[in-house]
């Protein structure tokens, strides 16, 4: 390697310095996406455990006796994730609407009620009354709602952080920060993407569509894990 | 342009303490013990770590996980997340200064992170040959010689899923990362962070594959069928660790990959101006995308086996060996074409340079690539036809399986019209470029035994499947890596490899893979099992014929080593901008690339592919590069 070469390369700052937001806009719309697929074939091997395990039915150890899933909590959980995945589409138009006020509102709310969905699942865990290792149905419900679980917590992360950022800015809801908020290079003096603030609005594109998707694939779950 | 150089380096303590690769490892060490002792904590009193007879997989679970955790935040990839909840505004780049620091820790430029790979991947890839050679060291006699049963057997699950892991990203990692911003016209991948997790997640899983031996290693070969797997000592941990970090790895390299491709293109290059090596990215990175998370899944279920007594594989429990099998090819025969499908567009893409032809069939090519695509979602049960599928399955599963070589022959048909009546030069990559037409022919010829019911049930366990997939990978991926290496490395480094060592080293290694693998085909015909360290007296000749070229095939790999070394760190000898007077885009670059690519962004206004049709491109003075002269 040009050792020393690469000590003294320099570097365009001026250049990379100030890109406009639409790119990265649209590289995040576009992982919202390409992240939903990877997370469908992610539940698609849970699906096709369910079912398999189910028609197999080894050693009649499918479903034993008392081995069965409260709907009533399945509903309580399934009923804030859709909640919350609502609340935060109704921010996205309020957002686009200009009223950032009551984006941020609903921002909150979603938030809030998201982490009261995952609160009920970890007290659900504990009211099922049979444990992982009960059985094919025990093994697929344990499993998929724990992944699930996990899922939906790094999407409330992925609010938290937008909503965190419209509310640090709400007094300049475009244009550039102070100089050193955003992360990254020290040698840097401006920031790398011109009105990084602007980009609340393609996260929440991203996030609300990503959200919605996986508040579908809970309305899976509790079709698949608690009605059938 | 006004260029601000880095200021003058710290001394080396002060480089020492921050967030780069020491403290990762040193908070790694720190998480692992952590997770440890935590995990003992919760499941039961015992702290007799190491000698303790009475470990719980969970421990080992969360020990590594805590060790993953502690080394990232010793990267500092935990900075931005961080930073982000707390409401500080998105941006891109980390570390994008000049220096060498940049390599051993979290930097943000697409090349630093290629370059990385480069050599990550090199390790492991080196390791995982070494457990090779100790294989055909111990397969020199039919009975015992050195290894136990045991042993040998980790030995051969090691390399397999070292190279299988690893190799996924062979191309992806250090090429793609490297050239598909710079073919494409941009100045950066789409996700830069999400670029380098994926590469320090790798390295992660590779230490963490490694270290399986302290453990017991794990008996099941790469495929880690159940129920052997949740019998397996604790060694079975690390590798559902590894495959699970390196599938997370492949998701997300996939994933921004596609992402960068989809919105990042230069104006002017339109689909059907892209490079065919970054369709072939494309169409691997989709199969990434989508199969890597079946894996991650079923491993997660196998780590609920292990740690939390969940029965999905176990039948006496409700669940079903099958299982594992059918979830681990869905995502496992995808992968062999993860594997081959950045082969066959370097194939592509090296072929119009060194024949000076427009690559034939562009666009049957692109057909070609998309269709093995789609097909290797339809043929996974074919590694399933020794396991007692329903047989009325089986004619589908053979059908769809020999339908693969249709769009398979496509990328064969444009390779060999591109050649012909070119006026070929053979260098060492072209050199390369060959030797996948006739590996990958054999490799392709013996897969049909393979996809065939009735010559798949005489030959499934046997050597011969082994040989074929060594054709396919092997001899389709990775003498085309080693074609990319010789091609690209310059540019990407500004030094050039020694040209007759180059050839030395391609010559060796074409004669003595063939002479390795060639004889497997017999061996298996001849039955002897894969798996299985002794084996009939009859066949000692031909096993150690195999064993001999198969240590003169390793003395190949370190002519290229000692030439990459030689060549890059004692000769020293410049590499010229265009050496092979290419087309593309990343030829037009100086060597090597500056941190910013472009100046100003490049219009397209042809494709790279049209050698003898005029003049170089317009697109090269409208997006002429920022020297470092």
């Amino acid at each position: 390697m040009a050792s020393a070469d690469v000590t003294q390369e320099s570097v365009g700052y001026e250049i990379l310095e100030g890109e406009p937001p639409e790119l990265l806009g649209r590289n995040l719309v576009a992982a919202g996406h390409l992240l939903a697929g990877a997370t469908a074939f992610f539940f698609v091997a849970f699906v096709f455990a369910y079912f398999y395990l189910r028609s197999l039915n080894s050693a009649g150890m499918w479903k034993p006796k008392g081995v069965d899933s409260s709907v009533g909590w399945g509903t309580a959980i399934v009923a804030c994730y859709l909640l919350s995945a609502l609340l935060v589409r109704l921010g996205l138009a309020d957002h686009l609407a200009l009223r950032r006020d009551q984006w941020r509102l609903k921002g909150l709310a979603a938030l809030l009620i998201g982490i009261v969905g995952l609160v009920l699942q970890v007290i659900g865990w504990t009211q099922q009354g049979f444990g992982p290792a009960d059985g094919g149905f025990a093994s697929v419900y344990f499993g998929w709602t724990a992944f699930l679980f996990l899922f939906v917590l790094a999407t409330l992360l992925w609010l938290e952080m937008t909503l965190a950022t419209s509310l640090r800015y709400r007094k300049i809801p475009t244009g550039a920060p102070p100089p050193g908020h955003a992360a990254g290079d020290r040698h840097r003096e401006r920031h790398d993407i011109r009105d990084p603030l602007s980009l609340v609005r393609a996260e929440l594109v991203a996030l609300s569509f990503y959200w919605t998707f996986l508040a579908g694939i809970a309305v899976l779950t509790w079709i698949v894990l608690y009605l059938i | 342009m006004t260029a601000v150089t880095a200021p003058l380096r710290p001394p080396i303590w002060r480089r020492l303490v921050g967030f780069n690769l020491l403290t990762g490892i040193v908070l790694g060490i720190g998480g692992w013990y952590v997770g440890w002792f935590g995990a003992h904590a919760v499941v039961g009193p015992s702290l007799d770590y190491f000698g303790d007879v009475d470990y719980n997989e969970l421990s080992v679970f969360m020990a590594y996980i805590g060790g993953v955790v502690g080394f990232l935040i010793g990267l500092g990839f935990l900075n931005y997340p961080a930073r982000r909840l707390l409401g500080y505004p998105p941006s891109l780049r980390e570390k994008e200064t000049g220096g060498w620091a940049r390599y051993f820790g979290l930097c943000t430029d697409h090349k630093v992170v290629g370059i990385q790979y480069l050599w990550g991947i090199g390790l492991f890839f080196f390791i995982g040959g070494l457990n090779a050679m100790l294989i055909r060291f111990e397969l020199l006699r039919p009975t015992h010689q050195v290894f136990s049963g045991g042993t040998y057997l980790t030995l051969v699950g090691m390399h397999g899923t070292m190279m299988m892991g690893m190799m996924s990203s062979g191309i992806l990692g250090p090429f793609a990362n490297y050239l598909v911003p710079i073919m494409i016209g941009a100045r950066r991948m789409a996700f830069p962070r999400v670029e380098a997790l994926t590469f320090w997640l790798l390295m992660a899983a590779g230490a963490i594959l490694t270290t399986t031996i302290f453990f017991g290693g794990f008996p099941t070969g790469w495929t880690g069928y159940e129920p052997l797997n949740v019998q397996a000592a604790a060694g079975m941990d690390c590798y559902i660790l590894f495959f699970a970090l390196a599938g997370i790895s492949m998701t997300l390299l996939g994933l921004n990959m596609i992402a960068t491709i989809v919105t990042m293109r230069a104006p002017g290059l339109t689909w059907m101006r892209l490079p065919i090596f970054v369709w072939g990215v494309l169409s691997t990175a989709s199969l990434m995308v989508l199969a890597a998370p079946v894996l991650i899944a079923v491993l997660s279920m196998s780590a609920l086996d292990r740690a939390a007594q969940t029965t999905f594989f176990s039948a006496s429990g409700g669940g079903s060996n099958y299982l594992y099998e059918n979830l681990f090819w869905v995502f496992g025969h995808p992968e062999v074409y993860i594997l081959a499908l950045p082969g066959f567009a370097i194939v592509l893409e090296l072929l119009p340079v060194f024949a000076r032809k427009p690559l034939w069939g562009y666009r049957l090519a692109v057909a070609g690539l998309l269709g093995v695509t789609l097909l290797s979602w339809m043929v996974w049960q074919h590694h399933l036809f020794v396991s007692g599928i329903n047989g009325d399955l089986r004619p589908f599963y053979m059908l769809s399986t020999e339908l693969i070589s249709i769009p398979t022959g496509f990328t064969f048909i444009c390779g060999l019209m591109t050649l012909w009546r070119g006026q070929i030069r053979f260098t060492v990559p072209m050199l390369f470029c060959l030797a996948w037409f006739f590996n990958f022919l054999l490799g392709g010829l013996s897969g049909v035994f393979l996809s065939d019911v009735p010559s798949d049930v005489t030959t499934h366990g046997s050597f011969f499947s082994m040989a074929h997939f060594h054709y396919t990978i092997m001899g389709g991926l990775v003498f085309t890596f080693f074609a990319a290496i010789y091609y690209w490395v310059p540019k990407m480094t500004g030094w050039q490899l020694n040209e007759t060592l180059g050839k030395i080293h391609f010559w060796t290694m074409f004669v003595f893979f063939n002479s390795t693998f060639a004889p497997l085909f017999a061996i298996g015909f001849l039955n002897q099992p894969r798996r299985v360290n002794v084996y009939a007296h009859t066949l000692q000749f031909l096993n150690d014929w195999v064993s001999v070229s198969a240590f003169c095939l390793g003395t190949s790999m370190l002519i290229f080593l000692f030439n990459l070394v030689w060549s890059l760190a004692f000769v020293k000898k410049p590499a010229l901008a265009n050496p092979w007077a290419s087309r593309s885009i990343e030829f037009q670059l100086p060597s090597p690339v500056p941190v910013h690519n472009f100046d100003r962004i490049p219009v397209f206004s042809s494709d790279p592919y049209g050698y003898g049709e005029g003049p170089v491109p317009q697109w090269v003075p409208a997006g002429a590069p920022a020297g470092r002269d």
